[in-house]
C-alpha cells in the first residue's frame, strides 16, 4: 500500500525536476565548493564537499518531489480520485514521499560516486557502520519533513493568486532549509528544528570526523545529533498526522478539493 | 407472545443501498479578500431511497445539485445538515467502510494518469482500494475485456480517444468490485456510438447485480436505462417515479414534431403565440431544424402551423406521444 504510488512518481515527468535538475545543480555546487576551498584540499575535505553535494541532491529531490506529489495530482486532475479511495491520504502521500526520498538518496549516491571519481577522492569513510545508520535515519527524517510539507498542497483555493501565494512560503522554506542544512555556520534557529540538519551533521561526523573545509560542525556529538534528529522526526510525523486530519476535514467542508 | 419490531435501520440495511433524509448543503464562496461571502444552497432538503440492485436516475438542470448529492454520498463532501446512509453506513462517520464498497465515475477527462498505461492505472487504483494483488491480477483483464480495451491496455492513456478514456474510467471504478456505482454524466462529450457503448456497459453492470446511481442530461438515456428516476431542480426533488410514471404527468398533452428548413426565432415566437401551445422546443442550429410543440390539442396546432409558416419550409410533421423530456421540461420549469 505504502509503495503503491511508486509507479507514478517514477513517471517520466518526474525525472527532470527530481533527478536531472538536482543533479546538475549538485555538480555545479561541487565545482564551487571544491574551487573555493582550494587552498587546503585534503582528502577528507574533498570527501566532505562531495558528500555535501550528494546530500544537497537528496534534500532537493525530497522537498521538491514531496511537495509536488500532491501538486501533481491537483494539476493532473486526479486529486479527487485519489481522495475518494479508502486509504487515508496520509498513507498515500507517505508512500510517495518515501519513494521520492529514496530516489533522492540514489541520486545522492550517484552524485557522490561521480564526485569521488572526478576529484579523485578516496573512499575512506571514518566509520562506515555509523555512516549507514545516519544515512537511513536521515532518509526517514527527510521523508517526515516532506510529508509535513505536502499538506500545504492538498488545500488550494480557486484563485491562482492564492495558490501561488501558498506555494511561495513552501519554496522559501525549502530554499532556506537548503541553506541551513548545507551551511550550518549561519546557525539560524530554524536549522535546529529541521531534523535532517542533525542527520547531515551525523553523516558528516561518521564519514570524515570533525572535518573542516565544509563549515564547522555544531558542538555536539554523533549520538546527540541522532537523538535531536529522532525527536524532530517524531514531531514531524505527529504534526503531519494532525495536519492531514485537518486538511481532509477542511477539504470536505469546503468542497474545494478538486479545484486546482 | 411478544413481537419485537425490527428497528428501521436494520431492516433498511437489507433493502436499501442508499437512504437520504432531508439532506442539505450550502456552499459559502468568499470574495477575494474574504470580506463578503455568498451562500449558495445547492441542496435544500433532499429525501430519497435507492433499493439494492436498482438502476436509479438523478436528472435535473445544470446546478440542480446532482453532483453535490453524489459527492456527499461518496464521502467527498460533508453535508450541512440531514443524513445519508450508503449500504446502511453513515456518510459522516463510516467513510472508509463506504469507500471500499463503492465505485465512482465522474464525467469528463479528468481522473486518470495519462503518462502511464491503462493497466498501470488500474493496478494503482487497485492498490489504493486495498484489493488483494492476487485478485486484481485476475480482475483487471476481465474489466479490460468488459470495457472493450483489449489490445490497447498497454498503451499510454494519453494516446486514448475520449471514448476510450471514458471506458477506462468505468473499468477503474470497478477495480474493487463495488456493490454500488455512482455514474455522474458518464456519457458527456461522447459521440453517439461511444455513448451507446457506455450504456451497454451500464446494463451489463446492472445484470451483475450492482446498484447504480446515474446522472445524465440525456432524457432518452435516463428513460432507456433507469428503473426509477428522481427529478431534481434547485436543490429539491420535484418528482420521483418510474420513467412511465413520470411520462403520465404529461399524458394530457401530445407533441407536434416538425422538421423544417429555414426556421427562425420569429417562426418559433409565432408558434409560441398560437392557442393551446404550452411549450416550443426548437433546435435552430443545423441546416434542418427540429421543432417540438407541446399542446393538449395536437390536431388543431398541426393545421395552424402551416398558416404561420410564412416562407419556412415544413419538410415533415407528425404527432408524437410525450416523452420523458416533455415531462422533465414541465417539472423543472414549473
Ligand atoms: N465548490 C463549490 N463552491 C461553490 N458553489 C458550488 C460548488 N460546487 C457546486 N456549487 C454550486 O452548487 C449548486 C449545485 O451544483 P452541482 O454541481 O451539484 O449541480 P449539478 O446538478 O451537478 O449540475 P450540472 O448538471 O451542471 O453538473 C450550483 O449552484 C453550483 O454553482
Ligand atoms: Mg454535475
Amino acid at each position: 500500500m505504502v509503495l503503491s504510488a511508486k509507479n507514478f512518481v517514477a513517471d517520466p515527468q518526474f525525472v527532470i525536476p527530481c533527478i536531472i535538475a538536482p543533479f546538475i545543480f549538485t555538480m555545479v555546487s561541487l565545482f564551487f565548493i571544491v574551487s573555493s576551498s582550494s587552498n587546503n584540499v585534503g582528502a577528507s575535505a574533498l570527501l566532505a564537499a562531495v558528500l555535501g553535494g550528494g546530500l544537497m541532491g537528496v534534500w532537493g529531490t525530497t522537498v521538491y518531489g514531496s511537495a509536488n506529489s500532491i501538486g501533481f495530482d491537483r494539476w493532473n486532475g486526479t486529486m479527487e480520485a485519489t481522495l475518494a479511495a479508502p486509504s487515508p491520504l496520509i498513507w498515500i502521500v507517505l508512500g510517495r514521499v518515501l519513494w521520492n526520498t529514496f530516489i533522492g538518496v540514489i541520486n545522492g549516491f550517484i552524485v557522490l560516486g561521480i564526485g569521488m571519481t572526478w576529484f579523485r577522492v578516496g573512499v575512506g569513510l571514518l566509520n562506515p557502520g555509523l555512516f549507514v545508520l545516519a544515512t537511513i535515519l536521515t532518509y526517514v527524517s527527510m521523508s517526515s519533513f516532506g510529508l509535513m510539507l505536502s499538506t500545504v498542497y492538498v488545500l488550494s483555493r480557486k484563485g491562482g493568486f492564492i495558490e501561488n501565494s501558498m506555494e511561495i512560503p513552501v519554496y522559501i522554506a525549502t530554499g532556506t532549509s537548503f541553506a541551513v542544512a548545507l551551511l550550518p555556520f549561519y546557525a539560524l534557529p530554524i536549522s535546529f528544528i529541521i531534523g535532517p540538519t542533525w542527520g547531515i551533521e551525523a553523516i558528516k561526523r561518521a564519514a570524515v570526523g570533525t572535518a573542516y573545509a565544509y563549515g564547522p560542525l555544531l558542538p555536539t556529538g554523533y549520538w546527540t545529533d541522532i537523538a535531536f534528529m529522532l525527536v524532530a522526526t517524531l514531531a514531524y510525523f505527529a504534526l503531519s498526522f494532525i495536519l492531514f486530519q485537518r486538511v481532509e476535514t477542511i477539504a470536505k467542508k469546503n468542497g474545494t478539493i478538486e479545484e486546482y | 407472545m411478544q413481537v419485537v419490531e425490527e428497528p428501521e435501520s436494520a431492516k433498511s440495511r437489507e433493502e436499501f443501498a442508499i437512504e437520504v433524509r432531508d439532506l442539505r448543503r450550502e456552499y459559502v464562496t468568499r470574495s477575494f479578500f474574504g470580506k463578503s461571502s455568498k451562500v449558495t444552497e445547492a441542496l435544500a432538503g433532499v429525501t430519497f431511497d435507492v433499493k439494492k440492485g436498482e438502476l436509479f436516475g438523478l436528472i435535473g438542470p445544470n446546478g440542480a445539485g446532482k453532483t453535490t448529492t453524489i459527492k456527499i454520498l461518496t464521502t467527498l463532501l460533508t453535508p450541512t445538515s440531514g443524513r445519508a446512509f450508503v449500504m446502511g453506513l453513515d456518510v459522516n462517520r463510516q467513510i472508509y467502510e463506504i469507500r471500499k464498497r463503492i465505485g465512482i465515475v465522474f464525467g469528463g477527462e479528468r481522473g486518470l494518469y495519462n503518462r502511464v498505461t491503462a493497466v498501470e492505472n488500474m493496478k494503482y487504483f487497485s492498490d489504493l482500494y486495498g484489493v488483494d494483488p492476487g485478485i486484481s491480477r485476475k480482475r483487471i483483464p476481465e474489466l479490460i475485456h468488459l470495457v472493450g480495451l483489449e489490445g490497447r491496455e498497454n498503451d499510454k492513456v494519453e494516446k486514448y480517444s475520449r471514448g476510450m478514456k471514458q471506458r477506462l474510467h468505468i473499468a477503474k471504478a470497478l477495480v474493487n468490485d463495488p456493490e454500488l456505482v455512482f455514474l455522474d454524466e458518464p456519457t458527456i462529450g461522447l459521440d453517439p456510438a461511444g455513448a451507446r457503448d457506455i450504456r451497454e456497459m451500464i446494463r451489463e453492470m446492472e445484470k451483475w447485480g450492482k446498484t447504480i446511481l446515474l446522472t445524465t442530461h440525456y432524457m432518452f438515456e435516463a428513460d432507456e436505462l433507469c428503473r426509477r428516476i428522481a427529478v431534481i431542480s434547485k436543490g429539491k426533488i420535484v418528482a420521483l417515479d418510474t420513467p412511465s410514471g413520470l411520462k403520465k404527468l404529461v399524458k394530457d398533452i401530445s407533441v407536434v414534431e416538425l422538421q423544417t428548413y429555414g426556421a427562425t426565432e420569429s417562426f418559433v415566437e409565432k408558434l409560441k403565440s398560437l392557442n393551446d401551445v404550452i411549450r416550443v422546443v426548437a433546435d435552430l442550429d443545423s441546416e434542418r431544424q427540429f421543432v417540438k410543440i407541446q399542446t393538449p390539442n395536437a390536431a388543431d396546432v398541426l393545421t395552424k402551423v402551416t398558416q404561420v409558416a410564412d416562407g419556412v419550409k415544413i419538410i415533415d410533421k407528425s404527432i408524437k406521444e410525450p416523452t420523458l423530456e416533455d415531462a422533465y421540461l414541465r417539472l423543472v420549469e414549473e
